[in-house]
């Protein structure tokens, strides 16, 4: 099976739906559920389109890196969809172009296709965060998303005027190979950090995250705060691991950036009383960690936390979105006791954020413990010191947040959460808590995708 | 020359999104930014072939004739739609917020 189905079935499937709009959110639900399927039965390795040499043609790879990526992805795409597809029926095609745009992201190897298919994923998020109702978000979302597509685009076009060539991994080689002084491509990749950097909801591009993610619902919270953030993150460790090559002020400028993302966010969450904009801060300062531990080059870690990341913020937006949508308040004194009725979704959302704190017996302890060790070695203490700061006050706020959520009053919230979203819960945070327990998994993470692999195919 | 042009023109963009707070300003501003983009993309192609013509293959080809690099006016193609594309939902936002708000000014329309 080709690799370009991931991208081509959505597409086909997105144009019949506009078409066949009463089947449209049939053709969702079968198609994202078919892509995580499609994904046992593909080969790894890479194809060029229109079968040019791979100097000139768009070239997509699927390695162990992308395959991750797209299994997270498509996973949590599934899971999102299966549970709001009915409710926003008009979406669907727009849903599966999304779809597409985040699949290419993943797999694409060519610096202008990688622009084509982040504007339309951009264009497709914007159009689903107007279900928020709330167009003035929309809008800042798009003109800053607009602006940070505009630099990714001229940072590209300024390193084809330099080496002529856009295939990722090519343009890498020839940097690293020919260029003696790195200052010299600093330009072009602070312009790609920077465009990057919008989405992936880095300081200081990232102001449209409190207006989309403050104001979301059960579809644009999860959606925008896990599926596409985790995308994203890939897509930047992608580039970090194959074409960045920092010269020393670079990195120094990429680093402050990047600590400021992690201190400020942490710092903004626990400042905040809402619980949408705890989260919301609480993902920015995530993200900063995510790209820091791959600009650090400690890349296998760094996917592995981006993945746990992107399963335990579904869990984290998908439940207080669902209470925020009934309750119709996000202040934390109005979900009070949310779990005191729910235990069993409690639970699952006390694993999730208890994995994201990295405490023991939690597979963020084990992915946290192992980047710390790999910083200490190298050794890098000041980010030490930035993570296990961040890790404090995130404990702080998060634990708060736990109190609040079990603390038994007497008018706790009544909040109704489907089957569904009960098992799709539990199912995540068992899975957390075996991975914290049962490391070989994790600790062999490229023999475990085969095994996955063989299990979908083979039963 | 058509390269200091289209600096200018990003500059003129930028400085259009920062310093403007009404909405239709704010997507012409966009506009302004993207097509200096276009024309830097368009004059990389150009850069070290000043006397080459456009890549237009004829039944009349000749060996000596240079056509400029016919890549990044194939991207620029890209990126205008994509513009278009971007424009157009920019253009539907203000309406649903002139709609909401009755006024097109951002600082008008106020915090929810």
């Amino acid at each position: 099976m080709s690799i370009v189905l991931l991208i081509a079935v959505p597409l086909f499937f997105a144009f019949l739906g506009i078409i066949l709009k009463k089947a449209a959110p049939y053709f969702l639900l079968l198609v994202s559920f078919f892509n995580v399927l499609a994904l046992g039965f593909i080969s790894q390795g890479a194809i060029v389109i229109g079968g040019y040499s791979s100097f000139y043609g768009i070239q997509l790879v699927l390695n162990s890196y992308s395959l991750i990526g797209l299994y997270v992805v498509n996973t949590l795409f599934f899971v999102i969809v299966a549970i709001n597809c009915f409710k926003h029926k008009k979406l669907s095609p727009i849903l599966l172009i999304s779809l597409a745009g985040l699949n290419g992201l993943l797999l694409t190897n060519d610096l202008f296709n990688l622009f084509v298919f982040m504007e339309i994923a951009g264009i497709s998020a914007y159009l689903i965060t107007t279900t928020t109702k709330d167009p003035k978000s929309t809008f800042n979302y798009l003109v800053l998303g607009t602006i940070g597509s505009s630099f990714y685009l001229l940072g590209l076009i300024i390193l084809y005027a330099m080496f002529g060539v856009l295939n990722i991994r090519i343009l890498g080689n020839i940097i690293e190979g020919v260029v003696t002084n790195k200052a010299a491509v600093a330009l072009p990749f602070l312009f790609i950090f920077i465009g990057l950097g919008v989405e992936t909801k880095l300081l200081p591009f990232n102001s449209w995250v409190k207006g989309i993610l403050g104001k979301s619902n059960a579809l644009t919270g999860p959606l925008v705060g896990a599926v596409y953030a985790s995308a994203f993150a890939f897509v930047f460790g992608n580039l970090l691991r194959y074409l960045f090559v920092f010269s020393e002020s670079l990195l120094l400028i990429v680093s402050i950036l990047l600590v400021a993302t992690i201190l400020i966010g942490e710092a903004m969450a626990y400042a905040s009383t809402k619980v949408r904009e705890i989260l919301l801060f609480s993902s920015i300062a995530q993200a900063g960690v995510a790209v820091l531990v791959f600009a650090l080059g400690y890349y296998t870690w760094g996917t592995i936390l981006i993945a746990l990341n992107g399963f335990s913020k579904l869990i984290l937006y998908l439940v207080v979105n669902i209470a925020v949508d009934q309750v119709k308040s996000d202040e934390l004194s109005a979900l009070k006791g949310l779990f005191v009725n729910n235990k069993l979704i409690g639970a699952g959302f006390s694993v999730a954020t208890l994995s994201i704190l990295g405490l023991p017996i939690f597979a963020g302890f084990i992915v946290k413990m192992n980047i710390l060790v790999a910083m200490a070695n190298t050794p890098k203490f000041f980010f030490v010191g930035v993570i296990l700061l961040a890790s404090l006050i995130e404990g702080i706020y998060f634990i708060k947040l736990l109190i609040n959520f079990w603390f038994e009053q007497d008018q706790a919230p009544r909040v109704k959460y489907s089957y569904v979203v009960i098992y799709v819960t539990l199912v995540i945070a068992l899975l957390i808590t075996v991975f914290g327990v049962y490391l070989e998994p994790l600790n062999s993470i490229h023999s475990t995708l085969n095994l996955v692999k063989g299990v979908v195919m083979h039963g | 020359m058509l390269l200091y042009a289209s600096v200018l023109l990003i500059v003129i963009g930028l400085y259009g999104l920062l310093t403007n707070r009404n909405v239709i300003k704010i997507i012409l501003s966009l506009n302004v930014l993207e097509i200096g983009l276009n024309i830097f993309i368009i004059t990389v192609g150009f850069l070290d072939l000043e006397e080459a013509i456009a890549p237009i293959i004829t039944l009349q080809q000749r060996a000596s004739v240079i056509v400029v690099d016919p890549l990044p006016q194939a991207l620029v193609l890209t990126a205008i739609v994509i513009g278009v594309g971007t424009t157009a939902i920019g253009l539907s936002l203000a309406k649903k917020m002139y709609d909401k708000y009755h006024t097109f000014n951002l600082d008008e329309m106020g915090e929810e």
